[in-house]
């Protein structure tokens, strides 16, 4: 008995080792293909100096959904060979079924009935363009007024515009033969300009061939937002530019960049399958790169390794294990399965802090900027809590309140990071470290204790009804843990509260404007307010005072996502459709929890 | 008798009660700014005793939830009787100990919040200025009222100003006089929010004949019609009047005036100014947002919109502005942008807008007297749940050490 314990703990962490392992090594690239030095390479995109490699991930995610896309064979491919191959052969890589359409009528639309995938090619959607055109047209401006289907549209056409936007950051589009030859005609038509009689026939077809060149360039510039090319020596460290905006420049100056020439050697071997002479380009680029692209690219080498590993990948791995092996500890071995999960619990801990850091030193800003990093937060907060609950009891039930939380707020996270790059520049009312760093992290804090509460009182109505029920003293330590958590909740969502009142007065001149969002945090105040009220007075049973609290988890939910749909007030950023729907759903399932209470006693 | 109206007011469930109904009240407070706007909601909501919540007519089936309301205690309700019951309870309940030590400095910081927040809402006062660059102003102009002025302009040096709030015309027939006005003025027609336009072409009797015979109303025969006030947020009512100045001897002739003539805000087509003159002097009439006048000309140097590198989100938006002190030759320079308002002369100045291709600025201006409550009493507040937090957490442990 006491071996196969030893065994299954043993077991356990294996798993857990080999998860890191397996998450820590690089992807795997084709043989021979360097493209992991493609991947690390610089460039500027919203605002921003970041890897090739969040390009190629946050595009795949907005388009497929996921970060890997599957060939005709089933076989898997990391968002970078994707890239590679759109940037440097686009032709090949419209074969690739990476548009994920999931609503039937469009499916039937461009010309399939009955189809069970939901990836498609661009080549299989370009022969329907015309009549997906018309019907984008009819798709209205607001998103409320969408039906499904023309949600569905309004997402395909973002994809395809996206996808044509990223297409040709690095070499122009095959519009006079390949990059190569491209650049051969306009070096030579260069050269004619300067050299021959301005009457010439040969200036004059010259002049007429650079008009040509200027509008696809200026068209080029006009439609993209990567700036691929770093800033020439002597250059100020703002002035990366966009691809047309350095072929533009070339057809003033007389000479071509020769990060330009590099690309298209790339692209060359890469079209011929010629993997040395692609991975000598990607050498040269390298020098030229570090040469040039100065301070603020210092951190793209330590991104393209964040991306890789995805820290929060592998903490959902974790929490999954241990809210398992926690579940398991209610039923028998409790000790020792509950001590397995607390120190999984830490071992998550760790490298979710890991990865709220990496971030951090990414961006040079505190922990919340955005709702993606509130989501991680949320929950990152409340683990320290759990540790100190779970090493108290030894009985399971916060690391498995921990792990539930951690992994229901990465899920969200890996949701809100479909809309794009997560470490997005902050908008200019936002541009304050200080309170950045004190008011949002300290009500996000709030968030954090009050769920908790909630989701003890969860697991304690779930076990107390369904679950063989809870004797006194399991009661009586709940119920201790439910208070602990909601004193600190209402700490931490009145200073924050309050922190965020003196920045409003700070920078705009009043303390309180009923501003949505400071709406919802005062409700938590309220709320967490009126349970301790409840439980000093006792009119309320325990049970009581878990439904009171799991009342919470529905305010602060609405508080964190329910204000943000609005659409209206200051913190407004990022309208969620689909978001509702879960929002309802979660609030739903809460009030379900709560009439479970009711309608089922507690067992003796 | 009397002790059961105490015993009412010091129970925990009314505490209970209020705080649920807090919670209800901003809830719905919240939801109504969708439509109303934040500034309308905020009067409904937080400075009334009771509110009735309609089921909007957008929302899912709102054609026939139409009949769907809802009541609840508004915020002039909540506040007092939680500040009664707080007191209430504290002098029944409230026996000093150093297990309690918190609570008295929580429930005084939160008196003293609520107290707060109920002078401000009185005293706060909102106003906005635009400035182009090279331009200056010695007044702000309020965001939400309007005046009527009659001003003395024969010497452009000494203007003599009198002024009516907007609310006193609410009821056309109403006559307003002041000492040093040598006429009176009668209001014949009065609009919250109105459109105003020239009348068009073959449009025929549709519209009414307006009875003005002086100024723009006359000279461009306009037409007024009067509008459902606006709520929504950076909309502005467009209140206008019709009135007619009469003087001992009989009408002197009946004038349109609207706030949509005085603008000051980025507009491309400006109004001519209504001026007449009387008995040798020069006045001019015109219902414009209310002023408020500052002890200085403020100047915009230059303004200035950041953006990110290769991208249209703003980094920053800054001001940079010279104030000259009146009877003072000495100006200064301050630079007003995100996060660091200017505050002079019990105002604050911060940076709201711009226009005009980044070349006009535009600043909330604000008045509230009562600014500095909210730090003492959530001071004093925060300081309470610490000193409770510690010392339970310091009896929690005693209690630990003696049971094992």
């Amino acid at each position: 008995m006491q071996s196969t314990r030893k065994w299954v703990v043993g077991g356990v962490f294996l798993l857990a080792a080999a998860l890191f392992v397996k998450d820590l090594l690089p992807p795997s690239y084709p043989d021979g293909w360097d493209l992991g030095k493609l991947a690390s390479i610089p460039v500027q995109e919203g605002g921003r100096i970041k890897p090739l490699d969040t390009i190629a991930r946050t595009s795949l995610m907005m388009i497929a959904g996921r970060q890997s896309y599957q060939d005709a064979e089933g076989g898997s491919h990391d968002a970078v060979e994707w890239f590679t191959e759109l940037v440097l052969n686009p032709r090949e890589a419209s074969r690739r079924e990476v548009f994920r359409i999931d609503h039937p009528d469009l499916v039937g639309l461009i010309g399939f009935q009955n189809e069970k995938r939901k990836y498609f090619s661009l080549a299989e959607i370009a022969p329907h363009l015309e009549s997906l055109r018309e019907q984008f047209a009819e798709v209205p401006e607001e998103s409320r007024l969408r039906t499904s289907y023309q949600k569905a549209l309004a997402k395909l056409q973002n994809s395809l515009t996206l996808y044509d936007r990223t297409a040709y950051i690095l070499v122009p589009p095959p519009v006079f033969g390949n990059a190569e030859q491209t650049y051969a005609m306009v070096e030579r038509v260069l050269r004619d300009a300067a050299s021959a009689d301005p009457e010439a026939e040969d200036a004059r077809n010259a002049r007429n061939a650079l008009q040509l060149f200027t509008g696809q360039f200026e068209q080029l510039a006009g439609s993209s937002s990567v700036q691929a090319i770093p800033p020439r020596p002597g250059e100020d460290d703002m002035a990366w530019q966009s691809l047309g905006q350095g072929l533009l420049d070339a057809l003033e100056s007389g000479t071509l960049d020769p990060v330009l020439t590099s690309w298209a050697d790339a692209s060359t071997a890469f079209r011929n399958g010629d993997a040395p002479s692609f991975n000598a380009a990607m050498d040269s680029l390298h020098g030229l790169y570090s040469e040039r692209s100065g301070e603020r690219a210092a951190k793209t080498g330590f991104e393209y390794f964040f991306n890789t590993f995805s820290p929060f990948y592998y903490s959902m791995e974790l929490y999954v294990i241990i809210f398992i092996i926690a579940a398991f500890s209610w039923m028998g071995w409790s000790r020792t399965l509950a001590k397995t999960a607390f120190w999984l619990l830490l071992i998550a801990f760790a490298v979710h802090t890991f990865g709220m850091g990496a971030r951090i030193y990414i961006q040079a800003r505190p922990p919340v900027t955005n709702l993606y990093s509130s989501a991680i937060f949320v929950s990152w907060a409340a683990i320290p809590l759990c540790l100190y609950l779970e090493r108290r009891y030894f009985n399971g039930i916060a690391s498995a309140a921990a792990a539930l939380m951690g992994f229901a707020t990465l899920i969200i996270a890996h949701h809100l990071s479909f809309s794009g790059d997560t470490l997005e520049m902050m908008r200019a009312v936002l541009d304050s470290n200080f309170w950045l760093a004190t008011h949002v992290p300290t009500v996000t804090l709030g968030y954090s204790a009050t769920f908790l509460a909630g989701l003890i009182a969860f697991i304690y109505i779930i076990r107390a009804t369904l679950f063989g029920g809870v004797d006194k003293k399991m009661e009586q330590v709940i119920s201790g843990m439910v208070y602990g958590a909601v004193c600190f909740a209402l700490l931490f969502s009145f200073v924050g509260t309050v922190l965020g009142g003196i920045w409003a007065d700070q920078s705009w001149g009043r303390f309180w404007g009923w501003d949505p969002k400071e709406n919802g945090a005062l409700m938590i105040v309220l709320w967490n307010a009126l349970i301790l009220h409840a439980r000093w007075a006792r009119v309320a049973s325990t049970m009581g005072i878990m439904q009171l609290a799991i009342v919470g988890n529905i305010i602060t939910a609405w508080s964190w996502f329910g204000t943000n749909m609005l659409g209206v007030g200051l913190h407004s950023y990022g309208f969620m459709d689909s978001a509702f729907f879960w929002l309802l759903a979660f609030i739903i399932s809460q009030l379900a929890i709560i009439a479970l209470g009711y309608v089922k006693r507690p067992l003796p | 008798m009397i002790s059961a109206a105490y015993a009412f007011f010091s129970s925990i469930r009314l505490t209970l009660f209020l705080l649920a109904a807090s919670v209800i009240l901003i809830f719905f407070g919240t939801l109504d700014q969708v439509q109303f706007g934040i500034y309308f909601t905020q009067q409904k909501y937080f400075e009334h005793a009771f509110v009735i919540w309609d089921y909007p007519l957008q929302w899912i089936g709102g054609e026939s939830l139409q009949w769907l309301h809802f009541p609840m205690p508004g915020g002039y309700l909540i506040g007092p009787l939680l500040i009664l019951n707080l007191a209430c309870a504290h002098f029944r309940y409230f026996r000093p100990s150093w297990k309690k030590i918190g609570i008295p400095f929580i429930h005084g910081g939160i008196v003293l919040l609520l107290v707060g927040q109920l002078w401000t809402q009185l005293q706060q006062k909102e106003y906005f200025l635009w400035l182009p660059e090279g331009g200056q102003s010695n007044f702000v102009e309020s965001f939400h009222y309007d005046e009527l002025v009659l001003v003395d302009i024969t010497d452009p040096s000494a203007r003599r100003i009198v002024s009516w709030d907007s609310r006193a015309l609410r009821k056309e027939g109403t006559s307003l006089s002041h000492e040093s006005l040598p006429f009176t003025v009668e209001v014949l027609w009065y609009a919250r929010n109105a459109a105003l336009f020239p009348r068009p072409p073959e449009s025929g009797n549709q519209f009414p004949q307006l009875p003005v015979d002086r100024g723009i109303g006359a000279g461009q025969d306009m037409v007024a019609l009067k509008q459902p006030p606006t709520y929504a947020d950076g909309e502005r009512n467009a209140t206008s009047a019709i009135v007619r100045l009469r003087d001992s001897e009989g009408p002197l002739g009946t004038w349109l005036v609207s706030n949509l003539f005085r603008q000051s805000m980025p507009m491309r087509d400006p109004f001519p100014r209504q001026v007449f003159e009387h008995d040798g002097r020069s006045y001019e009439i015109a219902l414009r947002f209310k002023r408020k006048y500052l002890p200085a000309e403020i100047e915009l140097l230059d303004f200035k919109h950041d953006r990110y590198p290769g991208t249209d989100i703003p980094y920053n938006f800054s001001s940079d502005v010279r104030i000259h002190e009146k009877g003072s030759s000495q100006s200064r320079d301050t630079l007003i942008y995100m996060n660091h308002p200017l505050r002079y002369a019990g105002l604050t100045f911060y940076q709201a807008s711009f226009a005009e291709n980044d070349t006009m600025s535009m600043f909330q201006v604000v008045r509230n007297p009562a600014r500095w409550i909210p730090y003492i009493a959530t001071a004093v507040t925060t300081v309470g749940l610490l000193l409770q937090f510690l010392v339970s957490l310091y009896f929690h442990a005693g209690r630990r050490r003696t049971t094992s």
